[in-house]
């Protein structure tokens, strides 16, 4: 590995680093206004979302239903800690994720013995209870009025006698956006190949015999959820200090329900699916946004097109556009035997 | 011999049925002992019961480990692991979506220990633990016999080869007592003959192997010593020939009558 050289990339690896060149050069292009890197930095933020709630159901195979509650509790964190102490951005990171890791413990610890639907059912239940905590403590969040006026992220040197940075306009916060998906993307991989990573495959494909290697279920799956949980804490972190401003309602099931679209249909379990999801919805929903009301049709209706293509995918990929690389090798199996095979990730019942 | 598993007046109810009554039996170190029965004896409610997936509801099950003896009736599956008892399943319990050496590296689980830091950041010690995972894993793929396949995919292997990578992933947790429940269902007479060979390897490592058979050639060919139960009740024990000719097992297999004809 370390003996490879620049020629002998593989093709994934050329791909790869193209798609980095590419994303780094992008805002050079004529074509790109504000309006457009906007759109490409929310992709950028629900791929970090995708990517933390992908552990849950991609991982562990648990149907997670209220993972926008963890990416409300990161940009109030964020959103909070900037207006009151005036933090700056690069020590809220880390305190929003060690705050979204306790939340998620706090609420996996008990709920996680419950499975399938009954746990998906708690982890719903949990979103709203942010929503309403965000809507009624008027003491703490505004409520309703939402929090205005957050600071934007900042490089401060003055402490060292240099300057101080601000980030405005879209294009600090786009290279920003792009660090945080790679830290991501990394750890992700990180984890995939790693003894905690493997234990949650091993819970995800059966668990009777995973306890029966020693893997303690319930602590792993509160690992699995912490985890997930405080990377939506960063996602929403970096959401509060990208748009300054923060309200209840941006925290609605229905981004929960948008960020699972995105791993069901690029691939559960797969971190490049899971990247593309994010890309084809975010994009999607921002077309829609502007083609529905040409059309004389309110924009919710574009929730309903995310519904119908959950559908098709359930009906004709079940295992999503990317599927994790077994699932991949059954599927072909399954077709050259012209036999029908079952989809082997799913949610547990 | 010293005994590395004692079972004593082992009751095990669903509701209102009794799947196991009374069971006591010793298995002792070092041998391979068969645990025979017609359908619906019980034999897979015991192994449950001994890997702690089902908590018996009354009796003791002791392990004894290192002269040290620990009881495990209640236990939890995953420390009864830790303590040295892996099993194999009736049904193959693979983990489908992953490769071969996969499946054998989870069965390190419970001796190692890294977590999400270590992962992350990939310290010496988590490179080094990770590097014996992978060697060790390696080592049990070959015990077993399969050798340079773990780069495939678990589901995708033929019968046989997912029952011997069960073995490997159960025997990658380092048991001191292994339970394999009909390992040799559905296998081909080779297979069968290999099987064997390896379960007295296994043994020849130190390992005890409590057995659960229907095939009787399998059986009579590996097991020192044979305990038989019935309706949920300790029926027979003993050597494998005298325990295939003891009325009372020939009419639980084959209906009263049959031993007398016998």
């Amino acid at each position: 590995m370390g003996k490879s050289e620049p020629y002998n990339l593989t093709r994934g690896a050329k791909i790869r680093i193209g798609l980095l060149i590419l994303a780094l050069i992008f805002p050079f292009f004529p074509f790109v206004s504000d309006y457009l890197l906007h759109i490409v930095i929310l992709i950028f933020l629900y791929m970090i979302l995708a990517l933390g709630l992908n552990i849950v159901p991609g991982f562990n195979g648990l149907l997670d239903l209220g993972y926008v509650g963890f990416y409300g509790i990161g940009a109030y964190t964020s959103g909070l800690l900037t207006y009151h102490f005036g933090l700056s951005y690069w020590i809220i990171i880390p305190l929003a994720f060690i705050n979204g890791a306790i939340w998620g413990m706090l609420l996996g610890a008990p709920t996680l013995r419950l499975t399938g639907d009954y746990f998906a059912i708690v982890t719903f239940g949990f979103s709203e209870l942010v929503v309403l905590f965000l809507t009624n403590e008027i003491w703490l969040t505004r409520g309703p009025l939402g929090l205005p006026g957050i600071d934007v992220v900042s490089i401060d040197l003055t402490l060292f006698g240099g300057p101080k940075w601000e980030f405005i306009g879209e294009l600090p916060y786009y290279y920003l956006a792009i660090v945080m998906v790679l830290v991501t993307v990394f750890v992700m991989y990180r984890i995939q190949d790693s003894r905690l990573g493997r234990a949650w495959f091993a819970i995800r494909d059966d668990e009777v015999a995973a306890v029966s290697c020693g893997i303690n279920l319930l602590a792993y799956k509160v690992i699995a959820f912490a985890i997930s949980a405080a990377f939506g804490a960063v996602g929403g972190s970096f959401f509060a200090r990208w748009v300054t401003f923060l309200s209840p309602d941006m925290f609605k099931f229905w981004e929960s329900f948008l960020i699972l679209c995105m791993i069901v249909l690029g691939g559960m379990g797969n971190i490049w699916g899971v990247m593309i999801g994010a890309v084809i919805l975010v994009s999607m929903s921002e077309i829609l946004r502007e083609l529905l009301p040409l059309l004389g049709l309110p924009v919710e209706v574009r929730f309903l097109a995310f519904g119908l293509i959950m559908v098709l995918m359930m009906r004709f990929r079940p295992a999503g556009m990317m599927p994790i690389a077994a699932v991949a090798a059954q599927m072909r199996a399954g077709r050259t035997k012209r036999k029908k095979t079952k989809p082997v990730v799913a949610i547990k019942k | 011999m010293t005994p590395i598993l004692e079972i004593k007046q082992l009751y095990k109810s669903f509701g209102g049925l009794e799947a196991l009554k009374d069971i006591s039996f010793n298995i002792d170190s070092g041998e391979i002992i068969g645990l025979i029965g017609p359908n619906g004896a019980g034999k897979t409610t015991l192994f449950n019961c001994v890997a702690g997936i089902e908590k018996p509801t009354a009796g003791r099950i002791i392990f004894t480990k290192e002269d040290r003896t620990v009881s495990i009736g209640g236990k939890k599956p995953e420390a009864v692991t830790a303590l040295g008892i892996a099993r194999t399943f009736q049904n193959i319990r693979l983990f489908d979506n992953l490769t071969v050496l996969d499946n054998v590296k989870i069965g390190r689980h419970c001796r190692t220990k890294s977590l999400f830091f270590g992962a992350v950041i990939r310290s010496k010690s988590q490179r080094t633990e990770e590097k014996m995972i992978a060697e060790s894993a390696g080592r049990f793929l070959e015990f077993v016999g399969l050798k340079g396949r773990g780069d495939e995919i678990a589901s995708s292997m033929p019968y046989g080869d997912q029952r011997r990578l069960e073995i490997a992933r159960a025997l990658a947790t380092e048991p001191r007592l292994l339970m394999l429940d009909e390992p040799a269902a559905g296998m081909n007479p080779q297979e069968s003959r290999d099987l064997m060979d390896l379960m007295r390897r296994i043994r020849d490592n130190g390992i005890t192997v409590l057995l659960i058979e229907h095939d009787m050639k399998v059986v009579m060919g590996v097991c020192e010593r044979v305990v038989v139960i019935n309706h949920g009740e300790w029926l027979a024990e003993g050597l494998p020939q005298d325990v295939q000719n003891n009325p009372k097992v020939i009419e639980a297999y084959l209906g009263t009558g049959a031993a007398n004809a016998a």
